[in-house]
């Protein structure tokens, strides 16, 4: 039913996998974060030295200082990164969405202007869908984007916005005409400064202490015209081609693994019977879901549409995200009462990925909206 | 069209002809499927992957997938492998059971065979046994025969095979289950847009919807792994994919039986009801030749080995 084919990656992308964990290790002083999640490290400075190497952008065409290499090469550099935990958050999004986005629907002066910030690893950007009213019913944004003159002025908040504080633009899912009986009529997509008048943004400290999203709220914000992105009114089909980038990664199921490597070093050369399970069991996931992902990028490589298999990917990896902790904290001995440092760096990345688990099944669709796709595509609706 | 492509259509066009309800129920009242075996034969199915036959270890994997979407009633994973290590020409028919104390037990369709392979979970060595030493009676969950030949089993001869033999036949099993799994999600997805409850297909459900869903993402996921076993025959690594594939296809099966029962309601419970030859065939091979736990041990055992900074290598250094 649905084909996840066989990829060999190629001597020359297995190449660049050497030179990734040569990087990695010149650079041992940005590392190691205890978990290798994607939001929990922002750092512009380190996104500049992927910039300097080439491996932001890499896909995208030399005209604006992009690479045009492979999507199994840009794999091959985003897995190691994660599996490492190097602090890849600044120019996470920017890489895996807005890049594509602006260079699918944008104009060639948007990509002018943007792209080679974002390859260079100096321009971040965040993206504005959900609102405080509208969660996974996306169509139901109210944020208002009206035409005046030359400009839009916008109005309306945005929240769970991850690294609005840090970022330097934001493109959002805007109303640019009323509703009607089409719901999925009338939204746009625009590119907005994140430094301008009547911006506010409020970070929201989440669960786990840390302050990554954010409210942001826009009021009579006026934006040039030009930076619509895409037709207005073509919105809808925007997002949602957008976001099969942002749920077909090895974000998606790298989060965990951190833990999993700590594991390992607790349970040492000989574990026990149900400690080698333990660490089998996640081993044999996390194999086949990467080559899941490495099929997704054959399929992107070739051009096709990838929605209902990022969907699984992200069904799947999410899954097993959150099962990496439980099945970690009955492999370890009696973990509430052993001292923190026989622990190790294990206690830590256990605690952080416990406490950020929560956000795996909601984050980049809900759990709910991506079993809804996947049915869908079953001809079940 | 490549081989492997001309062997499933051809297997298909058989087993949708030959393998019915009618047939799965008297196989397990004892009969044997004579004449589906007959055309088995006489396509030569039988032979694929053993040497001379023009086909690899490859396209015998594949086939095995085929076999588990019909739950075709016959011992074909024991008799391929008999065949390609014994590197087989005839049609005589082969099976393999697991050396025990000096007797040898598991045996599929023991009393049908002629020649009776022994295996054990950490020897290259494989001992042949005659057929007629082989004693039925007992039978897995799902109603397959297995026999039993008592000790002393007089030992007629020893080969050494390559690939680890009980890793194969994990893996003949991880490759049938990942066939069986794919009928068990049709079944599920015909069954709910035809029962009607509440005035609608119980299809229209969100509840119902979404159970469907997490069955053919790990139906998906179980494909995956399956090829991967295939990918290592022959590699170094091939004790470990095997080990990978068969824990993740096995868990795989306790979901999917799970769901897609529970999506048939009291009919799928029903020995009338088709389902059941699928799903306890599952539950039985997901036991055989090394259960989830045996194979997780196997693959942690090795991660240990190469510790933590070294995993990662593990795990991506193979597309």
């Amino acid at each position: 039913m649905f084909q996840f084919d066989r990829v060999a990656l190629s001597d020359e992308t297995q190449d660049l996998r050497a030179q990734v964990r040569a990087f990695i290790d010149e650079n041992r002083a940005y590392l190691p974060r205890p978990n290798s999640d994607f939001v929990t490290g922002h750092d512009p400075e380190f996104s500049q030295k992927l910039g300097e190497r080439g491996w932001i952008g890499m896909t995208w065409p030399a005209q604006y200082g992009g690479g045009e290499r492979s999507n199994f090469e840009r794999l091959v550099v985003t897995e190691e990164l994660l599996s490492a935990g190097a602090p890849v958050s600044a120019h996470w999004i920017a890489d895996r969405q807005s890049g594509p986005l602006l260079l699918r629907f944008g104009t060639p002066e948007q990509r002018q202007r943007y792209l080679p910030g974002i390859i260079r690893g100096e321009r971040f950007f965040s993206i504005g869908m959900s609102e405080p009213d509208t969660g996974s019913d996306l169509a139901s944004v109210r944020t208002s984007a009206t035409a005046e003159g030359d400009a839009y002025r916008i109005n309306g908040t945005k929240v769970w916005t991850t690294d609005a504080h840090r970022n330097h633009f934001i493109i959002c899912l805007v109303r640019t005409a009323a509703q009607t009986e089409n719901r999925h009529a009338g939204l746009s997509q625009i590119i907005v400064d994140l430094k301008n008048d009547g911006v506010k943004i409020r970070p929201i400290r989440n669960m786990a202490g840390g302050e990554d999203f954010n409210e942001v709220v826009f009021e009579d914000v006026l934006v040039p015209k030009n930076r619509i992105v895409g037709e207005p009114g073509n919105g809808w089909q925007q997002v949602t081609s957008e976001l099969a980038y942002e749920r077909s990664g090895p974000e998606r199921f790298l989060s965990a693994y951190r833990v999993f490597a700590e594991l390992i070093r607790l349970c040492g050369d000989s574990p026990a019977p149900h400690q080698a399970a333990a660490i089998g069991r996640l081993a044999g996931h996390f194999m086949t879901l990467r080559r899941m992902s490495l099929s997704v990028a054959g399929m992107l490589e070739a051009g096709k549409d990838v929605v209902v298999e990022a969907a699984l990917v992200k069904e799947l990896g999410n899954n097993f995200e959150k099962l990496v902790p439980e099945v970690a904290r009955l492999a370890v001995p009696d973990i509430a009462h052993t001292d923190a440092a026989a622990l190790g760096l294990f206690r830590q990345t256990f605690d952080e990925t416990m406490l950020l688990s929560p956000s795996f099944t909601l984050r980049g669709g809900t759990r709910e909206i991506l079993r809804g796709v996947i049915a869908r595509s079953l001809g079940l609706r | 069209m490549d081989t492997e492509t001309l062997i499933i259509e051809s297997a298909e066009r058989i087993f949708s002809d030959h393998v019915d309800k009618a047939l799965l129920d008297k196989c397990e009242q004892g009969a044997f499927a004579e004449a589906l075996w007959q055309q088995i034969v006489d396509q030569g199915f039988h032979l694929l992957g053993s040497p001379d036959s023009g086909t690899e270890a490859a396209d015998l994997f594949a086939f095995l997938k085929i076999c588990g979407r019909f739950a075709v009633p016959l011992p074909m994973a024991e008799v391929l492998l008999a065949n390609r290590w014994m590197a087989a020409k005839d049609s005589v028919l082969r099976s393999i059971g697991i050396q025990h104390n000096g007797g040898v037990i598991d045996i599929a369709w023991s009393s049908h065979a002629e020649w009776i392979l022994a295996v054990s979970p950490d020897s290259r060595i494989v001992e042949l046994h005659p057929g007629q030493a082989a004693q039925e009676g007992l039978a897995n969950l799902a109603g397959e025969p297995r026999g039993s030949i008592a000790p002393p089993a007089l030992v007629q001869g020893m080969l050494e095979v390559e690939d680890a033999p009980y890793a194969q036949l994990a893996l003949a099993r991880t490759c049938l289950m990942a066939g069986t799994l794919q009928a068990v999600l049709d079944l599920g997805l015909q069954f709910a847009s035809e029962r009607r409850q509440f005035g609608r297909t119980i299809s229209k459900f969100q509840a119902i919807q979404h159970s469907l869903a997490v069955v053919a993402a790990e139906v998906a996921a179980a494909q995956r792994a399956a090829d991967a076993g295939i990918d290592a025959l022959s590699s170094e690594r091939f004790l470990y994919e095997v080990a990978a594939a068969k824990a993740r296809v096995g868990e795989a099966v306790g979901i999917v039986a799970e769901q897609v029962h529970q999506v048939h309601g009291a009919m799928g419970f029903t020995y009338e009801h088709r389902l059941h030859h699928f799903t306890r065939r599952l539950w039985a091979w997901r036991d055989e030749w090394g259960s989830e736990f045996y194979w997780q041990q196997i693959l942690g055992q090795q991660f240990a080995a190469l510790g933590a900074d070294r995993a990662w290598d593990f795990i991506a250094t193979k597309g």
